[in-house]
């Protein structure tokens, strides 16, 4: 379980970021955090003889508030969005996500760039990203592009990202003077495991409390973050209380082919999905009710 | 020595019983203990193991030599370039009982069994070029047929080990036994259930590993080891190497862990053995942990059908252990035999049961091969702990009730078992009153109701056990103690013990100090250096304080009648009149009339003329203590645990122990050990599991799907111990493997009781519990 020999980069610029990978192709590969791609180095998994570090690349590591999105860096930790007081206060589902990643020893080195590349299907930034209708502003030789998350996330640890690309910001929508609420759940075997079924909800009501925006994304349930649609077009234009949301997310929860392994059987993360997403519909809604910035 | 609670003639104990704190913390928990890999050597090389991918396959062609060139790599070696070196692979266990299965080989050479048996080794500057080259080696498998499944291996055409015929390594069964059979034919109810336990493992912290160092010159090999038997490891080396064992050496210096994994010379460790000898160079071995997890050892993957007959009252009339387990294919040496016949001896355990049999199979299959693991014969009480609780259920009885009514007591004492274990000094019925009491059953009960009324699943399981302690054959049955008085009149003991975090440092000196009257600070114990400690057994089978701590005593008694005698010369007074307190004997009487221990000792070894005529000078004594059959020791756990609905996580709400394990040296090491193993308990039934798919392929390699509990999963252990002191020297009984052997059935007979339904089978894990409640209809 040790690495074999690679080299270190070490570039200050996003720039030199992308001509480190147009040099070394597919001989390179970004290292943020580490969290994911160390271990796989070091069980041999994975194999780079250039590592393209990024803890010194200027403009990665902050996070703005804007009037209606929030950018954060792509080398901001997990661990600072945890804390962020401006995430805490305009988007306080991203915090909640976070403290469900793994343990604060990999949440103080990890990052949200390196998870959202990682692309693993049991994350829970991908989902947040999904739901919360995130776009990624990604930079290649032939300049800055913005992704949709919609169109960001492939399959298993695969992403729309090119090979000479790099990962520079994250733009989330904030909801203000919306009713909106949100919220993140999972089933993990034990803290800190990745999650065997999560689900991330966020919902607005109308001043009358009718729902006129749902958007449920599911973790763990597919090769790639999940949105329920037909859950959530059942949702919009409807009052909460004449819907039968547990019945909704039992229909939902029943057309999941999800992953079935020794941790859960396929049958086992329907049924958490089943009462995962009705959990988080109901809470969106609670939460949506009890906003105050109307 | 009579049995007794006190220590010898005169002092009173001051440290017997204290939770005095513990010698090696200072070093453990400031981070300085050193452990194999804290360790190097001038010129030191570093070793990798180049490991099987399949399960079973014919070895076909070795090519090395892309790996050879590779800078920094010193030697490759096969299996054909050094088993030869290897004279005899067998633990003294199998050299005293026989051998079952195949002679072992350090790296595999035709055939390989299981996924990560070790085939080649690489020999480098370091462990990271050591593993390059590996991945230059170009080994082609001829891939076999595995053979996977215990249940099914012996309909099996198939063979683990074509040269032995047979997937079956041995067969056990008790005599014929016609009022066995009558009292089948007489019960009133008779209930059978088939209890299976899954393969989880030892996984002590530190792996295994070593440092080998051969001096030509001297030919002399010295190994820093991480071992539980230092003793057993120099023996085993010189029937390995062939050299005299007084040019081996065995040093272990703080070992983290081992649950039995390091009591047996691992074949990776052997081929290190032999490979420093051959290239002169030290070498160091540490296994990371994805070897650690699918080849140090593997255990605890059996069942038994088990057959309980009652009478009308529901008293146990007989009982039938039918017991089988996978031992994997190249098990430790020389145990596969006999702990299946420890389950169905064991059987029985704390009940009043007159007829008892037992059968006992181990099989080999395409896996990584048992060893033992912490109560290696604990099916005995797992299965029959659930299985009351599942005849409880069926019968109508509350699983409580049914123990009292079958539980021996202290007016049975002494008693003999229907399989021949004498008991003697026991107090079961009390440790099982003092847990329905201290959990509080009754109160229990109705909170379950309003809990289950609310829609919340609780649950509380008891367990039950007899455990043998001290009770292994062998060298294990031996222990000894040298005690010097150096000087100075600080205390050098040495024991054959190989301290791997019982706490033997502080609980031998503790007997030492209050058996010579001194002060604990000035006592110091030694083990795990084969150059200082005489022979001895090691650590392992919940021994030490039985018979270390019974071979301190002896050897104590003998040194302190020496002092006293010297000290009678000198005060002019007999030696029976004399005390010792804190270091200071006195007429007694008189305490102002006295020598400091200390200047008896100065004298003992700078004045010989002043020694009394005929005694010899220096102050030194050895006692070797060989068990007097078993030290068997009691206890009962009770659990309580809740059971999400929704997410089928189980959380422990309460854990409470009664153990009497004797005389306690020091509560706080007891309570350790105790907490240790049901840790160990938790983290079997809800969390580990070691398993394979259907072609051998492990599938639980890193600790990201081998699951250990956290703290977060265990609840604070709460004790009540009972002392009934053992009629061995010191009164002790062991404590180092109930706490692992009772808690896997507490913790499955709670979340039964929670769901309200049988679980004859582990792990209970949520996906596996939802399975399980959704395929059974709840009673
Ligand atoms: C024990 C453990 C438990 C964990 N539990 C969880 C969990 O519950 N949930 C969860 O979501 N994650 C979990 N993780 C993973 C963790 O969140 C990782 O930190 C994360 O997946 C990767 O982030 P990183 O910064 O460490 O990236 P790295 O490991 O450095 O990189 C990951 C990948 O992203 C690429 N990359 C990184 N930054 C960029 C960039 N700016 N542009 C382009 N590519 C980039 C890298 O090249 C690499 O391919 C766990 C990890 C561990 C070790």
């Amino acid at each position: 379980m040790k690495c074999a020999p690679f080299r270190v980069e070490l570039p200050s610029t996003v720039d030199e970021v992308v001509a480190a990978l147009v040099e070394h192709g597919e001989d390179a590969k970004i290292l943020a955090g580490g969290q994911s791609l160390i271990p796989m180095l070091a069980m041999r998994l994975a194999r780079f003889d250039v590592l393209i570090d990024v803890h010194h690349v200027d403009g990665l590591a902050s996070i703005q508030l804007d009037q209606n999105t929030i950018r954060i860096g792509s080398r901001v930790r997990q661990s600072e969005i945890e804390r962020s007081d401006v995430i805490k206060r305009h988007l306080p589902v991203l915090a909640e996500a976070t403290a469900l990643i793994g343990h604060f020893q990999i949440r103080n080195r990890g990052t949200i760039g390196g998870s959202l590349v990682h692309a693993d299907p049991a994350a829970e930034y991908p989902a947040v990203a999904l739901a919360l209708g995130a776009t990624f502003e990604v930079t290649g030789p032939a300049g800055t592009r913005v992704i949709p998350a919609a169109d960001f996330f492939l399959g298993y640890w695969t992403t729309a990202l090119t090979d000479d690309e790099v990962l520079v910001a994250i733009h989330f929508p904030i909801p203000e003077g919306k009713r909106v609420g949100m919220t993140v759940k999972e089933v993990a075997r034990r803290h800190g495991d990745f999650a065997l079924a999560g689900a991330v909800a966020s919902i607005g009501l109308d001043p009358s409390g009718a729902i006129v925006e749902t958007a449920i994304a599911l973790f763990s349930a597919a090769d790639q973050p999940l949105r329920l649609t037909e859950m959530e077009a059942a949702l919009t234009g409807h009052s909460p209380d004449s819907l039968d949301i547990p019945a909704l997310s039992a229909a939902a929860a029943a057309g999941l082919a999800p992953g079935d392994d020794l941790h859960g059987s396929a049958d086992f993360r329907r049924h958490l999905f089943r009462h995962l997403i009705a959990d988080v519909a109901a809470e969106a809604i609670t939460r949506a009710q009890e906003a105050t910035n109307v | 020595m009579s049995a007794t609670t006190s220590p010898p003639a005169g002092a009173t104990p001051r440290y017997i019983g204290q939770a005095v704190a513990r010698k090696e913390d200072p070093r453990l928990l400031t981070g300085q203990g050193e452990y194999v890999d804290d360790l190097s050597l001038q010129g030191m090389l570093h070793v990798a193991f180049a490991r099987s991918p399949h399960a079973s396959a014919l070895i076909r062609s070795i090519d090395a030599s892309a790996a050879k060139e590779l800078e920094g790599v010193r030697a490759v070696l096969t299996g054909a370039d050094l088993n030869g070196d290897a004279h005899e692979m067998k633990s003294s266990y199998e050299v005293l009982i026989g051998s079952v299965g195949p002679v072992l080989e350090p790296l595999a050479s035709a055939r390989v069994k299981y996924v990560g048996d070790p085939v080649v080794m690489v020999i480098a500057e370091s462990r990271a070029i050591a593993e390059d080259a590996i991945e230059l080696l170009e080994i082609e498998y001829d891939p076999q047929t595995p053979v996977i499944g215990y249940e099914t291996s012996l309909a099996n055409e198939t063979l683990v080990h074509p040269e032995m015929k047979t997937n079956l390594a041995s067969v056990l069964t008790s005599e014929p036994d016609p009022a066995l059979d009558r009292a089948f034919a007489n019960a009133v109810h008779i209930v059978q259930e088939t209890i299976r336990q899954h393969r989880y493992i030892n996984v002590p912290m530190e792996t295994r590993g070593l440092i080998a160092s051969w001096h030509s010159g001297r030919g002399e090999m010295t190994f820093y080891s991480a071992t539980q038997l230092p003793n057993e490891f120099r023996t085993f080396t010189t029937r390995l190497l062939a050299i005299p064992e007084n040019k081996i050496r065995v040093i272990a210096r703080d070992v983290g862990g081992g649950f039995g994994q390091k009591a047996f010379v691992g074949r990776e460790e052997a081929a290190v053995l032999l490979a420093a000898k051959r290239i002169g160079r030290p070498l160091k071995w540490i296994e990371d942990r994805w070897e650690n997890l699918v080849s140090a050892n593997h255990a605890r993957e059996e069942l038994v059908h088990v057959r309980i007959a009652f009478d009308a009252d529901y008293r146990i009339t007989a009982v039938f252990c039918d017991h089988e387990e996978d031992i994997g294919a190249l098990p430790a040496s020389g145990t596969s035999l006999t702990t299946g016949q420890m389950v169905g001896m064991m059987f029985p355990g704390p009940y009043k049961i007159p007829h008892a049999g037992y059968s006992t199979k181990m099989i080999w299959t395409n896996t990584c091969g048992r060893l033992p693991y912490r109560g290696p014969w604990m099916m005995e009480t797992v299965a029959r702990e659930i299985m009351i609780d599942i005849a409880a259920r069926r019968l109508g009885i509350d699983a409580l009730e049914l123990r009292r009514r079958n539980t021996i007591t202290e007016a049975d004492m002494p008693y003999t078992s229907a399989t021949g274990m004498s008991y003697d000094r026991l107090s079961i019925d009390r440790t099982l009153e003092k847990v329905a009491a201290g959990i509080d059953f009754e109160a229990f009960r109705i909170e379950q109701g309003e809990a289950r009324a609310a829609g919340r699943l609780i649950g509380i399981g008891l367990s039950h056990l007899v455990e043998p302690t001290a009770a292994a054959g062998g060298s294990f049955g031996i222990e000894v103690a040298n005690i010097r008085m150096q000087p100075s009149g600080y205390v050098d003991v040495y024991v054959g013990t190989g301290n791997h975090g019982q706490g033997t440092e502080t609980t031998m000196a503790q007997i030492v100090a209050d058996t010579l009257g001194i002060e604990y600070e000035k006592v110091f114990v030694h083990d795990g250096d084969t150059d200082m400690v005489p022979f001895g057994g090691g650590s392992g089978a919940s021994r030490t304080a039985v018979l270390a701590g019974a071979a301190c005593h002896a050897a104590g008694a003998e040194l302190r009648g020496k002092i006293v005698q010297l000290a009678a010369h000198y005060l002019e007074a007999a030696p029976e009149d004399l005390e010792i307190n804190s270091g200071k004997i006195s007429v007694r009487g008189t305490p102002t009339h006295f020598l400091e221990m200390t200047e008896v000792a100065f004298k003992a070894y700078n004045d010989s003329p002043s020694l009394p005529p005929g005694m010899s000078p220096g102050l030194e004594a050895t006692a070797r203590h060989a068990a007097d059959g078993i030290t068997f020791a009691n206890a009962t756990h009770a659990c309580i645990v809740e059971v999400d609905p929704k997410t089928y996580r189980v959380k422990v709400l309460r854990y409470l122990v009664s153990s009497d394990c004797g005389v306690v040296i020091n509560p706080a090491v007891v309570e350790g050990q105790i907490a240790g193993g049901v840790i160990q308990g938790i983290g079997g039934v809800l969390f580990e599991h070691f398993a394979y798919d259907e072609n051998g392929n492990p599938l639980t390699t890193t600790f990201m799907d081998y699951l250990l509990p956290t703290a977060a999963d265990v609840p604070t252990i709460e004790y009540a111990h009972l002392e009934t002191p053992a009629k061995g020297p010191g009164g002790y009984k062991g404590v180092g493997e109930g706490g692992a052997i009772a808690s896997p059935p507490a913790i499955v007979n709670a979340v039964a009781d929670a769901l309200g339904m049988d679980l004859p089978s582990q792990p209970l894990s949520p996906s596996l519990l939802f399975a399980m409640v959704n395929r059974a209809p709840t009673s």
